[in-house]
């Protein structure tokens, strides 16, 4: 492959995951999770607020990648916050990890390096995580960047390299506690690595004190930058240790997974075949497919691979180790797959490049790249339909406690109702629901001031003081009794098996209706 | 433990803060602003991800009974069924009638997004005294713009008599409903048909909390034959 057809196919990648990546961003209802997260960082925005929660939610790096692009676009305040602002961190990150695999060229053939880009552009699963507000997909780049990073390190043993490998493990770390199990992969990786094969060579090898010297840089660089994160930026001190504390509840996660078990082939499944009920068949077979003919050529390499497959082989290991550990840890989640999938792409590409490099004749390159064609139409089918059409419906493997769009319809509902009100943004929504049936609620009425949240009836004040009120559709039924029939009375659906009831003042309602009427 | 945090929570979040809105009430001579303690959300992790089938109820207690005169009997068994949606997009339009009642997948008949109605031909008029509607209870969920009418008229343009319509802001165009709207169990809903003498019975939807799309697992017509 020329440099200047590598240049226009890598780039052509790079736009189509941009693409992907950014557009119609408020298209899905808003996440449980996204919310939370959302209304977390609006404390950042707006007081400057942030402590680290060694309960739940993660690490920091999340909330304050996203002030820079709150503030570009000139929003101050939860209320002023969409969701194309928030999803544009992870959305950017995802595009960003693809230009991560420049750092691999000489190291991986051009071929890999663009077909890599390619799955990873239409890839479903690291589309559908690039587009939600998260912190995966955020882990995956600085993970690539580590391992971009370290290996420049080993190649040129400069300084510098060291110091900007530490940084991306700082930043992993203060992206996910958990990331430990990515770093323990990528370990065991290196010591395989290391026992396959002769320790790599580099032209300016540094030696004793100066390697020494390098280590103790990447190690202050992941210190620093994780420890100036965990504190929130040395405002809260016990932020860093709060973070080892923090892996108490993960292993007791570990042992306890409640309503996230699952067993080992939860992730393997989830890509290769998925299909729910009478719905459509879900599948990137044809990338675990490739990625098993690049590991093939890691070990076999082809024509043209010698030398080069060095890389791939730690990318092998630690792909094979770090989806074994995701697969064995019986908590699961479909967005834990992002990091080590990233990697499964990568040898994909090699599997891609490889069976390029073993066609002898025209007709042999014509049949693979058709193939190869042929499997990327099929995956940015796959996209689109997850994306953008699918993107809520319970048999897409990616949809995970997703909102439901008719959760949408109860906030535009509220707004109308508020909207006929005299007391408008400022009309009192009392909300009567267990936590988990709360969110997203206080993002999506973020715009009203005069929202209060009880966990259950018997902790909430009379209800009847308030034109709007929304219960847990277990609530509705003694809701209803409290308000009386003179409130009108909706049901919404919140996720799957999950309705809210909404209860509006009659006269409120019948303005509303009449001004929907009149409207339309 | 998990209970034990979250009651904390909640308590520490009671105290927590109220919330004026100053220039927003008006007031009144005599009156002042209702202040409320307005707790702050609780944060809390993923929640679980449902896609398997559950038959509890969500909300009430069983049904209690339904008195209909003596010799009413079930009419609707294996009676023709028509609809708007002729070619249902899962199931057939006999499984409206064909007393399987089951949750499962196989029981039901889905038509397609939007205001669907399905219709059963009795055969000849009969007094009906009650109509129990089973849309899809294998999950919680809430049909839209139920209305449950009956008539002579297989067209349903003359002598119409709607028993039962939840279209509160009247977006069927059938006019506005002042029933509720209910979850849907394994129980069905009883609608109560109150005597009235008709051939044909149709029912409207239009879409649900879950999906646009209609569903029906059984309709059962209850009355006396040809009285």
């Amino acid at each position: 492959m020329t440099n200047k057809a590598f240049r226009a196919l890598f780039w052509s990648a790079v736009v189509c995951a941009l693409f992907f990546r950014i557009v119609r961003l408020d298209v899905r209802p808003m996440h449980h999770d996204e919310a939370n997260q959302a209304v977390k960082f609006a404390a950042l925005l707006e007081r400057g607020e942030y402590r680290y929660d060694p309960k739940d939610h993660h690490g920091p790096t999340l909330y304050y990648l996203t002030l820079p692009v709150a503030r570009l676009l000139g929003e101050r305040s939860l209320a002023a916050v969409d969701e194309t602002t928030l999803r544009l961190v992870p959305a950017l990150f995802g595009t960003g990890t693809l230009i991560l695999l420049l750092f691999f060229a000489g190291s991986l053939a051009r071929e890999t390096i663009v077909s890599a880009a390619f799955l990873a552009a239409v890839s479903p699963l690291l589309t559908y995580y690039s587009r939600f507000y998260i912190q995966e997909t955020i882990l995956a780049f600085f993970l690539v960047g580590f391992v971009a990073a370290g290996w420049r390190y080993l190649r040129t043993r400069s300084p510098a390299w060291a110091a900007a490998a530490g940084f991306a493990a700082g930043m992993m770390f203060a992206t996910k506690e958990t990331s430990v199990i990515l770093f323990g992969a990528l370990a065991t990786a290196a010591v395989l690595d290391l026992v396959a094969g002769p320790r790599p060579t580099s032209p300016g090898a540094r030696k004793g004190q100066a390697v020494l010297f390098d280590i103790a840089l990447f190690l202050a660089s992941a210190f620093v930058t994780s420890w100036l994160f965990f504190t929130s930026f040395l405002t809260n001190p016990g932020g860093l240790a709060d973070s080892v504390r923090a892996f108490g509840g993960y292993l007791a996660r570990v042992g306890a997974p409640g309503v996230h078990a699952e067993h080992w082939p939860y992730y393997l499944r989830m890509l290769a075949f998925s299909r729910f009920r009478h719905g459509p068949v879900w599948s990137e077979a044809f990338v675990l497919a490739l990625a098993a003919a690049g590991s093939v050529f890691v070990f076999v390499p082809g024509p043209g691979h010698e030398g080069r497959s060095r890389l791939v082989r730690f990318i092998f290991f630690f792909t094979v180790l770090a989806a074994a550990a995701y697969s064995l840890i019986p908590y699961k989640t479909p967005w834990n797959a992002v990091p080590f999938y990233a990697g499964a792409v990568i040898l994909a590409g090699h599997g891609a490049a490889g069976l390029l490099n073993a066609a002898k004749s025209s007709l042999a390159k014509a049949a693979v790249l058709t193939l190869f064609a042929a499997g990327l139409l099929g995956l940015t089918y796959q996209d689109v339909r997850a994306n953008f059409i699918d993107f809520a419906n319970p048999t897409n493997p990616y949809v995970y406690a997703q909102t439901s769009p008719d959760f949408m319809k109860l906030v535009r509902t509220v707004q109308g109702v508020a909207g006929v009100s005299p007391d408008r943004a400022d009309t009192l929504i009392m909300v009567v629901a267990p936590p988990d049936e709360t969110w997203p609620l206080p993002w999506s009425l973020r715009e009203f001031t005069r929202v209060g949240f009880w966990t259950d009836m018997r902790r909430a004040p009379k209800l009847d003081v308030a034109p709007i009120v929304i219960v847990s559709g277990s609530f509705a039924e003694e809701a209803g009794r409290i308000l009386g029939k003179g409130y009108e009375e909706a049901f919404y659906g919140l996720r799957p098996e999950v309705v809210l009831a909404l209860f509006v003042r009659p006269d409120l309602w019948d303005a509303y209706v009449r001004s929907s009427r009149s409207s339309s | 433990m998990k209970r034990t945090l979250i009651l904390a929570s909640v308590a520490v979040l009671g105290l927590a803060l109220i919330l004026p809105s100053p220039g927003s009430a008006r007031q009144e001579k005599g009156k002042e602003v209702l202040k409320i303690e307005l707790p702050k959300p609780m944060f809390i992790g993923t929640p679980r991800n449902i896609r398997t089938p559950n038959l509890e109820p969500i909300t009430g207690r069983p049904r209690g009974p339904f008195l209909v005169p003596v010799g009413t009997v079930l009419l609707s068994r294996g009676k023709p069924v028509t609809a708007s949606d002729m070619e249902p997009v899962i199931g057939d339009l006999s499984f409206v009638t064909d007393g399987q009642k089951s949750g499962e997948d196989g029981y039901y008949v889905e038509l397609g997004p939007g205001l669907q109605w399905v219709q059963i031909d009795l055969g000849q008029p009969d007094t009906l005294y009650a109509i129990v509607v089973w849309h899809y209870h294998s999950q919680a969920r809430v049909y839209r713009d139920v209305i449950v009418q009956v008539s002579d008229d297989k067209d349903f343009v003359q002598g119409v008599t709607t028993l039962f319509n939840n279209d509160s802001d009247n977006t069927s165009g059938l006019g506005v409903g002042r029933d509720k709207e209910y979850i849907e169990t394994y129980e069905g809903k009883l609608i109560d048909a109150r005597g009235v003498r008709a051939r044909y019975v149709r029912l409207y939807s239009r879409g649900n909390t879950s999906n646009d799309m209609n569903h029906y697992v059984e309709v059962e017509v209850y009355g006396i034959p040809g009285k």
